[in-house]
């Protein structure tokens, strides 16, 4: 177990070194711009979205008992689509304070859903199968009105629209990742500090309580806390598919299932998996930037059908 | 002496029915409170109120003589220990360490908690099964260690709600054993069960004056008697709609049902 983990961070660590220097290869003279002002930038951008939205899909995933629980199961991901949509319908190119229009309608629009979420998990007598219901229904809202906003754009914008929603990771510099770092770090290390009940809440929610949990105040706390970072990732880089389904089962995978070694390492697992991504999103188009959710996707997906055909046999 | 756990009038309704009804309960530090009842008879409702899983609707639940719905989760597992008829685990975490995850209410390094997981399981015999994923465990292991999980607690008073429910003879004689032991141990005992002969096997000599059985019929206290009360059989008869009769067996007295019309 010891030698599994020491190999898994040593694979990662190697990952996010080496990912900098995938890609096309660098003319001498632009070698520093593209290396310190593209490169790293987006490279430290998906330590910080692959590592939040790997950690929150984890969390769910304890939290809901459930292998598939993902921030797109509380709405998360559909409240940030629609209030990206009436940004960019309602032609938002400006920026307040230095933050694009879009970025913040699709944080207030991920964080307004999944708060909505919240709030019903805070009732006393709420079951977790409840909330995802409540997550499926008002992901559908969100979505009927995101059609709705959609069906009145002109081609232009339902172009923007269209790649937004294929997920990405910013182009140019550091100013997103300075303010992205504050919400994501707010986030993880909240989520963090709740390993210890959702250890406990293995055994099913009302042996938590017994043994000593304040069931309702961990569900809300993870809630919170996790719509908060998806909520960050989501409004600068999309909706990013998969990560968070992915990386966790990985990590119990190869690490088990103890919340102790789970959560911590879905963060650094999730962090160089996206780097990785990235990296491929690079060159398997050359001359092309490919979007990385496309890549998490086609990464994503064979491994998800995987999991589903193990479960059902 | 005060009680660990007083219900008090205790009444749940749900809807027009009720399913508990004016039931008063007490378990003081070393008692062993039997309740036991047909299905449907509201023994698991009384325990959901006795965990403060559930309020009731009349009446009060005090333990150590304050109000449950007023303790925080953390001081009522200081009190009050659940072995639940079996260990409900979603994934396949080792026995060490849900019976660490078990010590949640303890502020302690995670290597502590590992320490008195290992204490814990040695007390069950359970020490081999330490790194062992749960969910391939037996059914007789799974409640082995969840004991040892309800030991690690270290609350006064515990409360077993059918264990030995989906256990096969010797699984049960193994784990009411294992609750014999905990009850010597000096610890309260509730217990709900619908076999009162499962008690049998946590008894030493002379201590059947001293199991307290309480019956439970249609969400109403039926009766209240001691294991040893020559009419006990009568009272389970009544309750469970049978004829009950206590023979000897090696020394040990078990309850036998026959048959309503064939009787005498």
């Amino acid at each position: 177990m010891r030698t599994r983990l020491v190999v898994m961070l040593a694979v990662c660590a190697l990952v996010i070194a080496v990912a900098p220097f995938i890609g096309p290869p660098m003319p001498p003279d632009a070698r520093d711009f593209i290396l310190w002002q593209l490169r790293i930038p987006r490279t430290l951008m998906a330590l910080v979205v692959g590592g939040t939205l790997s950690l929150v899909g984890a969390v769910y995933q304890s939290l809901f008992s459930n292998p598939l629980a993902a921030p797109s199961t509380i709405g998360t991901t559909a409240g940030a689509t629609l209030g990206a949509l009436v940004a960019i319908v309602l032609g938002a190119r400006t920026a307040l304070w230095g933050l694009p229009l879009i970025t913040g309608a699709a944080f207030v629009g991920a964080l307004g859903v999944s708060l909505l979420v919240a709030a019903i998990a805070a009732g006393r007598n709420v079951r977790m199968n409840d909330l995802v219901l409540a997550g499926i229904a008002f992901s559908m809202a969100a979505g009927a009105i995101s059609t709705g906003v959609q069906f009145s754009a002109d081609s232009a914008e339902l172009l923007t629209a269209m790649r937004w929603t294929m997920g990405h990771l910013p182009q140019v510099g550091y100013q997103n990742i300075v303010m992205l770092l504050p919400i994501a770090a707010v986030s993880v290390v909240g989520l963090l500090t709740l390993t210890r009940a959702l250890e406990v809440f293995i055994s099913g929610e009302e042996h938590a309580e017994s043994q000593g949990v304040n069931v309702r105040a961990v569900r809300m706390a993870s809630i919170g806390l996790g719509a908060l970072g998806v909520a960050g990732c989501v409004a600068w880089c999309g909706p990013i598919a998969f990560v968070e389904l992915i990386v966790p089962h990985i990590v119990r995978r190869v690490l088990g299932v103890s919340r102790r070694v789970l959560l911590p390492c879905s963060v650094v697992v999730g962090a160089s998996f996206l780097v990785l991504c990235d990296a491929v999103a690079r060159i398997i188009f050359p001359g092309k930037e490919t979007p990385v959710g496309l890549v998490t996707a086609a990464l994503g997906t064979p491994l998800l059908i995987y999991l589903v055909a193990r479960k059902s046999s | 002496m005060t009680s660990l756990l007083e219900v008090s009038g205790a009444t749940v309704r749900k809807g027009e029915r009720a399913l508990l009804e004016d039931v008063s309960l007490r378990v003081a530090p070393g008692d062993f409170v039997a309740v036991v009842g047909p299905n449907g008879a509201g023994k698991t409702t009384l325990m959901r109120v006795a965990l403060g899983l559930q309020r009731p609707d009349a009446g009060r639940v005090t333990l150590n003589g304050r109000d449950v719905g007023a303790l925080s989760p953390r001081e009522r597992a200081a009190f009050l220990a659940w072995l639940p008829q079996r260990v409900q685990v979603s994934e396949p975490i080792t026995a060490q360490e849900h019976v660490a995850a078990a010590r949640y209410r303890f502020t302690e390094s995670h290597r502590r908690s590992e320490e008195a997981a290992l204490v814990a399981l040695a007390r069950v015999q359970a020490e081999p099964l330490a790194s062992r994923p749960i969910t391939e465990l037996s059914g007789g292991e799974q409640q082995r260690v969840a004991v040892a999980a309800l030991l690690a607690q270290e609350a006064p008073l515990v409360l077993l709600d059918e264990p030995a429910n989906f256990l096969d003879p010797a699984q049960q004689l193994e784990l009411y054993a294992l609750v014999g032991q905990m009850w010597r141990s000096g610890l309260g005992v509730l217990c709900i069960t619908h076999d009162i002969n499962v008690l049998a096997h946590a008894m030493h000599a002379g201590s059947e004056g001293r199991i307290r059985v309480l019956g439970l019929s249609k969400g109403r206290v039926a009766f209240e008697s001691h294991y040893d009360a020559p009419d006990l059989g009568e009272h389970l008869g009544r309750v469970f709609s049978v004829r009950m009769r206590g023979v000897e067996v090696e020394n040990r007295r078990v309850f036998v049902g026959m048959s309503l019309e064939r009787g005498e």
